[in-house]
């Protein structure tokens, strides 16, 4: 099989193989690959086992992950249970996680059209964490943010804000703070 | 089902050696008196299993239906090796792509036909190679997503969370896909890096 092809081209290719990407002839020769190479499916399976376990991560997360409202709506659609957060610029909003919560779901909503570059800051009161370069639909002004799961639920009382920065070469102007007042789950 | 023609028509075909190890494999069933290679057909297929299964995986998106495939292909395929209706044994791997791509047109217009090849071909099949599969380390995994660069680390969880095309992703993202398939490109070869310890993720 494909010799010259390195180890991340081929993860690509055969990536983009399962998910229906490529043309009728490019997907032909990935199968007829496939068939004549125990070494590639190996690879795939190895894939697949890798895309497994990304699923599981993000599951017992200990990061934020940024991704979009209609990711949102896919984890939805699967079964998970959400609680969900809408913010707009300088609100604050008391907030929790449940026992029963799958994902905390924070929606930032700031201005984005025009935009070319948006930053988080993330301060929980002692540290403060900047992600650069996120991914964002300026059509849907909206930042979105599913919060490291394993951190909320082990956090008691505490005030956490989230800052989006328009950023350009030379300067940075902020878009809008959010903060979060969380509490520990309560039944009652 | 029309396996020679299939065969016959055949695809781009990868060049097979005379000593790739699946042609030799196919030549010694071939040339033994029908069934009477065992060893062979069950090195054969413990080889083809795994790839039928990813193929099937993709194909026909269910577990249980991939596992029918694997069945079901290597049924076919002893049975054309046993009966001396194989003529190019170097193009093994074509032939078996060709059964498998014709068994999952079958499966999706009827699924009668697996009862009774069952019937008329008994076939033991060991366990694919799944079992050997091993757990990615939990800990280095979160580690090294962490460490991704934002955008990277949000098109790999998107792309592999649900199985979404780049095309989908950029429409979501409000850019091209081929962007996002750039993006995920150097997700995933960070991330390997960083999960085969030569790199911190990027």
């Amino acid at each position: 099989m494909t010799p010259h092809l390195h180890d991340a081209e081929l993860d690509s290719r055969l990536w983009s193989w399962w998910l229906d990407e490529l043309d009728e002839a490019q997907a032909s020769e990935v199968e007829e690959d496939l068939f004549a190479c125990g070494d590639c499916a190996a690879r795939l399976r190895e894939l697949l086992e890798l895309r497994d376990s990304v699923r599981n991560a993000l599951r017992d997360s200990r990061f934020a992950s940024v991704v979009t409202p209609a990711f949102v709506r896919r984890l939805q659609a699967s079964g998970l249970r959400l609680r969900e957060y809408h913010l707009q610029p300088g609100e604050s909003v008391p907030c929790t996680i449940a026992p029963a919560d799958d994902f905390v779901v924070s929606h930032l909503h700031a201005p984005l059209e025009g935009v070319r570059q948006v930053d988080l800051v993330y301060d929980d009161g002692h540290t403060q964490h900047r992600a650069p370069h996120l991914p964002f639909d300026a059509a849907a002004n909206e930042v979105t943010v599913i919060p490291p799961v394993a951190m909320l639920r082990s956090l008691g009382t505490a005030t956490h804000r989230m800052r989006l920065l328009a950023v350009t070469p030379s300067s940075e102007r902020l878009l809008g703070e959010y903060t979060f007042n969380h509490e520990r789950w309560s039944p009652g | 089902m029309r396996l020679e023609s299939l065969y016959a028509r055949g695809v781009p075909v990868t060049a097979t050696t005379a000593d790739d190890p699946a042609a030799q494999l196919a030549r010694r069933i071939l040339q033994a008196t029908p069934g009477g290679d065992a060893q062979a057909e069950a090195e054969f297929c413990r080889q083809f299993a795994p790839r039928i299964r990813l193929f099937g995986l993709k194909r026909l998106r269910s577990e249980a239906a991939a596992a029918d495939l694997v069945q079901d292909v290597l049924l076919l395929v002893l049975q054309k090796l046993r009966a001396g209706a194989v003529r190019e044994p170097e193009r093994i791997a074509s032939f078996v792509l060709g059964t498998a791509r014709q068994l999952c047109i079958d499966t999706r217009r009827n699924g009668g036909r697996r009862e009774r090849l069952l019937d008329t071909f008994s076939l033991d099949l060991e366990p694919d190679d799944t079992s050997d599969s091993h757990e990615l380390d939990a800990a280095r995994l979160q580690h090294c997503l962490q460490a991704l660069p934002e955008r990277e680390r949000a098109v790999i969880i998107m792309s592999f969370y649900d199985d979404c095309p780049a095309e989908t992703l950029g429409a979501q993202m409000g850019v091209k896909s081929g962007n996002v398939r750039v993006i995920r490109h150097r997700g995933l070869k960070h991330l390997r890096d960083c999960l085969e310890g030569s790199g911190g993720a990027q």
